[in-house]
């Protein structure tokens, strides 16, 4: 088998699991626009801006993480090195987000032509980061939804290779980044030319920010799985 | 079905042997195969193949191309001379050494053993 | 010729112990090899290292000539069952179905005859099954793979001995069908004592034994009877494991009896009975008792 064909199996190693890959992120985020489309009939126009669509990224980040902390060993055990059932994951990922930023489009798309489902529900569409063209509302999501699956594959090694001890610190080295930055921040007193910074900053450009950052993390979990035992 | 005592390919070899030299394995008959060997006495094919294998260099059993191995001619007989000169060495020089021990010449022995072999179930002294 | 499996200066250390300490070893195939040896000797971290699993400290394994460590086209030839293999939540018939994606020699026939022999419920979720059909459904995929080395690491939790006797024979017909290098770690000896050829021994993490089963059968013995005469018979044998009680004795005396030993033995009414492999495994792994040898003329 060439890598390809590996990464293809692999792919299709995980969509063995359809509940979790196909079905449930679907069903959460129905679930979650029919209780917003109840909502929003008893508020005022133009009021609900719910931010239930986070809900597919809550459950793509559990998807990339289960990934790598329950499927993992199974995967190795099926005679694949970690590179290949690494990249056949970040693969499923990319499709995944590629085929769900679609429908979200489509969604979006739905929604304005029906005037917010015909309560002013802005269900798929966020001011600022997902309101600009189609185009740029799938790359937007599909950026986002690469990042967080990613990231939960990076969380899911980090578990399997250090245990609880390295996922606590794993978080805490997210949180003490942050605060690096912001001291960072604060002491340089740049936090004026950060907000323009952000202001000036497209949706687009924000995208550009964080494919890059999905590319950090991507490479930051495969440095990670090589060193992971099952 | 086998034991500890000695190699496994030994006892192989002794068994079919044996069976040789009872006569249920007739001269010219097949004789089971590695594999078959391998699954009743529940060992490694390569042991039973060793087994098979002594009993070949010994010329008790001929080789077949694609066919399979079979008893040798004359391979019984060669066994019963051999299980002879072995009875002798095993049971007739200790039976004879015992007796000598216990005071019993030989004649009385002769006749404790034709005793013996009229009454089946063992003698009393 | 490259060996199938060559280990080498293998050691792999843990923070607090040394799981494995210098091993070396050599497996050519086909063949069927028992590892053996106590809970906690290394015996899995040995497996796990050869497929990949885990990574050595030091030293280095090679497996068809070439480091398994990210090889695919390695990996592929191999099968490794593990006592305590993690599955995602699937079900039976889906691990099975992704296990026949990835072996390129998997018999989905025998696979299917194996899952009726263990009784296995294909439609049930892994987590479901208990510790035996999890152990079941391991052993048929190993088995199923038909790869080129098949590593077993004590791959019968919770199975009862009926159905270890039937992996025993199904593990034997398919080695003879389809011959490959099968190294099976165990600490049941005596079950698969007829299917080895060779037995590695591991103890705390180093190989201790390492011999053709049919060198070893036979090369113990234990001799018992009135002290006197089993000091009579022992003398200038190395021995073990010597036990007294009031005027007899029982020792294990190193090296295979001849006719002769045989002969005295039974003129001194001594018993003789020779070690199994399990309770040679068992002297092996002690070396503190070996005696000195000059008690003979006690």
């Amino acid at each position: 088998m060439t890598t390809w064909r590996i990464m293809i199996t692999i792919a299709r190693y995980h969509l063995l699991q359809r509940l979790l890959y196909l079905v449930l992120p679907w069903a959460i985020l129905a679930f979650s626009f029919a209780v917003n489309l109840v909502i929003s009939a008893e508020l005022p126009p133009n009021t609900n801006r719910s931010g239930g669509l986070a809900t597919i990224y809550v459950y793509v980040f559990a998807g990339g993480l289960l990934a790598t902390v329950r499927s993992l060993p199974f995967g190795l055990a099926l005679g694949v090195s970690r590179r290949s059932y690494y990249l056949g994951t970040a693969g499923l990922g990319v499709v995944l987000a590629a085929v769900y930023g679609l429908a979200l489009t489509a969604a979006q798309a739905l929604e304005r032509a029906t005037g917010g489902w015909g309560v002013t529900l802005h269900f798929f569409e966020l001011s600022y980061l997902l309101d600009g063209p189609w185009y740029l509302t799938w790359l937007t999501s599909f950026v986002g939804l690469v990042l967080l699956f990613v990231h939960g594959m990076w969380f899911g090694l980090v578990y399997r290779r250090w245990n609880l001890t390295g996922l606590v610190a794993f978080i805490a080295g997210h949180i003490s980044t942050l605060l690096a930055a912001a001291l960072v921040v604060t002491w340089t007193h740049t936090w004026a030319g950060i907000g323009d910074f952000f202001t000036a900053l497209s949706a687009a450009g924000l995208t550009g920010v964080l494919a890059a950052l999905a590319a950090a993390l991507l490479a930051g979990g495969f440095t990670t799985i090589r060193r992971v035992t099952v | 079905m086998l034991d500890d005592a000695t190699p496994l390919f030994t006892q192989i070899a002794q068994r079919l042997a044996e069976e040789i030299a009872d006569g249920a394995l007739a001269e010219g008959e097949r004789v089971p195969s590695t594999n078959e060997l391998a699954a009743y006495y529940r060992i490694n094919p390569a042991t039973a193949a060793k087994g098979l294998g002594v009993l070949t260099d010994d010329g008790l059993l001929e080789k077949r191309r694609g066919i399979g191995m079979f008893v040798a001619p004359g391979a019984r007989g060669r066994l019963l001379d051999e299980r002879r000169r072995r009875f002798t060495e095993r049971y007739v020089q200790p039976l004879v050494a015992e007796a000598g021990r216990l005071g019993i010449d030989p004649d009385e022995l002769v006749a404790l053993i034709r005793q013996a072999s009229h009454t089946p179930g063992g003698i009393t002294l | 010729m490259t060996a199938t499996i060559t280990v080498s200066g293998l050691t792999r250390r843990y923070r607090h112990h040394l799981a494995l300490d210098d091993v070396g070893l050599t497996v050519d195939g086909p063949s069927i090899t028992g590892l053996v040896g106590r809970n906690g000797a290394g015996k899995t971290t040995l497996l796990r290292i050869v497929a990949a699993q885990e990574l050595p400290t030091a030293g280095r394994v090679l497996v068809f000539g070439a480091s398994p460590i990210e090889n695919d086209a390695v990996l592929r030839r191999m099968v490794f069952v593990r006592e305590d293999q993690t599955f995602p939540d699937i079900k039976v018939r889906d691990a099975l179905k992704a296990a026949s994606w990835f072996h390129p020699h998997w018999c989905g026939e025998l696979a299917e005859t194996l899952i009726g022999e263990f009784d296995l419920p294909t439609d049930r979720a892994i987590k479901r099954l208990s510790r035996g059909m999890r152990s079941a459904l391991s052993i048929v995929i190993g088995l199923a793979a038909r790869a080129e080395v098949t590593l077993f690491d004590e791959p019968y939790a919770g199975l009862d001995a009926v159905a270890r006797r039937l992996f025993y024979d199904r593990l034997l017909a398919e080695y003879a069908e389809h011959p490959r290098t099968v190294l099976l770690s165990t600490h049941l000896i005596d079950e698969v004592a007829g299917l080895l050829e060779r037995v590695v021994m591991i103890d705390r993490g180093r190989v201790v034994l390492d011999a053709a089963a049919d060198d070893i059968r036979g090369e113990w013995t234990t001799v018992s009877g009135p002290s006197a005469a089993v000091e009579q018979l022992v003398a200038g044998r190395p021995t073990r494991g010597r036990r007294r009680i009031a005027s007899q004795e029982s020792v294990i005396v190193a090296g295979a009896l001849d006719d002769i030993d045989h002969l005295r033995a039974r003129e001194l009414h001594l018993r003789v009975e020779p070690l199994s492999l399990q309770q040679v495994v068992v002297q092996a792994s002690n070396p503190a008792a070996e005696e000195p040898n000059d008690r003979t003329h006690a």
